[in-house]
């Protein structure tokens, strides 16, 4: 081999080495292995603002192809569903089954906006057709701090709902249904590839504010960073401050008495072949905390008093365990593959 | 004397081909077929960094959107199969024209191991100057308005495809070469006549080409630029992932079999 052809396959591999070198570490930088569920939770808690109230997430992809999801299908159909699947696709150009890997969404009491909720959805969006088919729904595009903010300042218009739902030709078991039209104060975009928001429009510009410039966000607020901690390996969470929904709430004096004094709660869940759950509320002191557990201890008895009689319910009602100390109530379930095939055989069969 | 065997003097076949290759006046046009797509992202680069992204029906084209679409027309389409078509109908065509094929074949090697050591020589140096054309376009292209590290795996799919693709079609055209005389006009009717109208016939012809299952390869979504396109997109049926890379190692190693079989055989009689 002559030198100059040396020279060239080393020119060549170095390229290819450093091109790959390159891309493998912004790979793993920019995505860790544990992208879903790092310790301190999820990245989109980035986007999201500091006040949130409430946090949830749930990993679609793994629920979708769960065996408790393909068994629930089998046992009640899925006629239904794949009409709603199938609307939602048209409107949004989404395909919720297959195109979206995991929603985080957060709902935020503090915001003075009329759409207090903002949902992050990351997977494989074809960007290009959902900007297209919601400005056919009456959207508007606006740039915001370079990225396009679409607008749903007025959703389903009459003539454009109309069209949105009668479209499907196969489709005549379906009864056409108007959405109303109505105002709404809502924005999508595309904060990076494959990655969308969607809520109330000051979040979504705040949610491109943090991606731009960073700042206080979720993932810097300690209480819930470290509320998060607890929850990881779970495919499905909610963690939340009861105290602050109740402000937002404006309840009524008697009803509000009524609500137990939680500020903290958390639900985990894991959803595989079947179902496992935990509940944990934190409540503001110990003598409510116990209160709290005599409360859920009284509906568990009258539960299992309730469902001596049906096989089906007992199993469910068995799992459940009340548990936690100090100011710490927790209820855990485990419900096995086999209770959702007991209450399917007793769920009546739909007429085909 | 014992004839020493295949490897061995494959790889001694290897190592004088492979600078006889890359030095050649095919270089030229090699060099201009990896070159152009790396203008036409430094291009695109520079235009996007003026003025941005072309928008389509109101909404911006991205950067890996379009990578994808070049990775199509560009690669998969055009620079694959031409790659192949040039390259490995000239590993025997060449020597035979040239009248040096004699040399060869007088020397005291197995005469597949001639061709299976050019057809090495004919992978190494396409995959030496395809791989590093595709990641300097991906690095200029897919950070507008894309990233890095999430389109990652794609570029590593694309490459694995791309390697898959010139063995499949280096090994179905080194037989072609290695059979006809006039390889090259047949290579090119089969790589843009035959390969093209049968993916666009519904039923199992189809799966009488390579592009077929190249095509199952690509992570990007096929482009709707011309109606020819749009009726690939409508007859799309394409194989799994597993069934592709398995036709195609097996097109590779039948082709190249078929192609050693008829060098051994084949009496090449040359023009005075």
């Amino acid at each position: 081999m002559s030198a100059k052809t040396r020279y060239f396959v080393i020119v060549s591999l170095l390229v290819m080495g450093v091109g790959l070198g390159t891309g493998l570490v912004a790979y793993y930088v920019g995505f860790p292995a544990t992208a879903f569920f790092s310790k301190n939770g999820p990245e989109e808690l980035r986007y999201m603002p500091s006040t949130a109230t409430v946090v949830g997430a749930v990993e679609v992809r793994e629920i979708m192809a769960s065996d408790l999801r393909q068994r629930l299908k089998d046992k009640f159909g899925s006629d239904a569903q794949d009409n709603s699947r199938r609307q939602f696709q048209e409107l949004t150009g989404i395909n919720f089954e297959t195109d979206i890997e995991r929603i985080v969404a957060c709902f935020d009491s503090h915001s003075s906006a009329d759409n207090t909720a903002l949902v992050l959805a990351r997977g494989t969006f074809d960007a290009t057709k959902i900007e297209a088919l919601m400005r056919e729904h009456g959207a508007e595009v606006q740039d915001y701090r370079g990225k396009r903010l679409i607008l749903a300042t007025k959703l389903f218009p009459e003539d454009t709902a109309d069209h949105a739902l009668n479209n499907d030709s196969n489709d005549t078991d379906v009864q056409p249904r108007k959405l109303p039209a109505h105002n709404t104060n809502m924005a999508l975009t595309f904060i990076e590839p494959g990655l969308v928001a969607f809520g109330g429009r000051p979040l979504v510009e705040q949610a491109i504010d943090l991606h731009t410039g960073g700042g206080s966000s979720a993932a810097t607020n300690d209480d819930l960073v470290a509320h998060l901690r607890g929850l990881e390996g779970s495919n499905a969470w909610i963690v939340g401050r009861l105290d602050a929904i109740r402000e937002r709430a404006k309840l009524p004096e008697f009803v509000a008495n009524q609500i137990p004094p939680i500020t903290w709660f958390t639900v985990r869940g894991q959803i595989d072949g079947g179902v496992a759950a935990r509940i944990t509320a934190e409540a503001r002191d110990d003598e409510s905390a116990n209160q709290l557990r005599d409360v859920v201890r009284g509906f568990l008895a009258l539960a299992k008093l309730q469902t001596s009689s049906k096989p089906e319910f007992q199993r469910f009602v068995q799992s459940l365990q009340l548990g936690g100390t100090g100011t710490t109530v927790s209820l855990a379930v485990d419900v096995p593959a086999q209770v959702f095939d007991a209450l399917g055989a007793a769920v009546p069969k739909q007429k085909q | 004397m014992e004839t020493p065997r295949v490897i061995p003097s494959a790889l001694r076949v290897f190592e004088f081909s492979l600078g006889q290759m890359l030095w050649s006046r095919r270089s030229v046009f090699l060099a201009l077929l990896v070159g152009a797509p790396i203008a036409m992202a430094l291009g695109i680069r520079i235009i996007a960094a003026a003025h941005g992204l072309p928008v389509i029906n109101g909404a911006g084209l991205t950067g890996p959107t379009l990578f994808g679409i070049l990775m199509w027309l560009l690669f998969v389409r055009f620079i694959v199969p031409v790659l192949g078509v040039f390259y490995g109908t000239s590993l025997i065509a060449d020597e035979v024209d040239d009248k040096t094929i004699t040399y060869l074949f007088t020397r005291p090697v197995p005469r597949s191991a001639v061709l299976l050591g050019k057809y090495f020589s004919y992978l190494a140096c396409v995959v030496l100057l395809v791989l590093p054309s595709v990641i300097v376009v991906y690095f200029l292209i897919v950070p507008i308005g894309g990233s890095i590290g999430q389109s990652f795996p794609q570029l590593a799919a694309d490459l694995g495809m791309l390697v898959v693709g010139l063995a499949s079609y280096g090994a179905v055209f080194s037989w072609v070469g290695a059979r006809l005389k006039r390889p090259l006009i047949v290579g090119l009717v089969f790589a843009f006549g035959w390969e093209s109208t049968v993916l666009l016939i519904p039923g199992y012809l189809k799966r009488l080409s390579v592009a077929y299952y190249l095509q199952a390869l690509v992570p990007h979504a096929m482009p709707q630029d011309s109606s020819i396109s749009s009726l690939l997109s409508a007859f799309q049926e394409l194989p799994a992932v597993w069934v592709s890379l398995v036709c195609l190692t097996g097109i590779t190693v039948v082709g190249l079999w078929l192609a050693g079989r008829t060098v051994e055989k084949r009496e090449y009689v040359l023009e005075q």
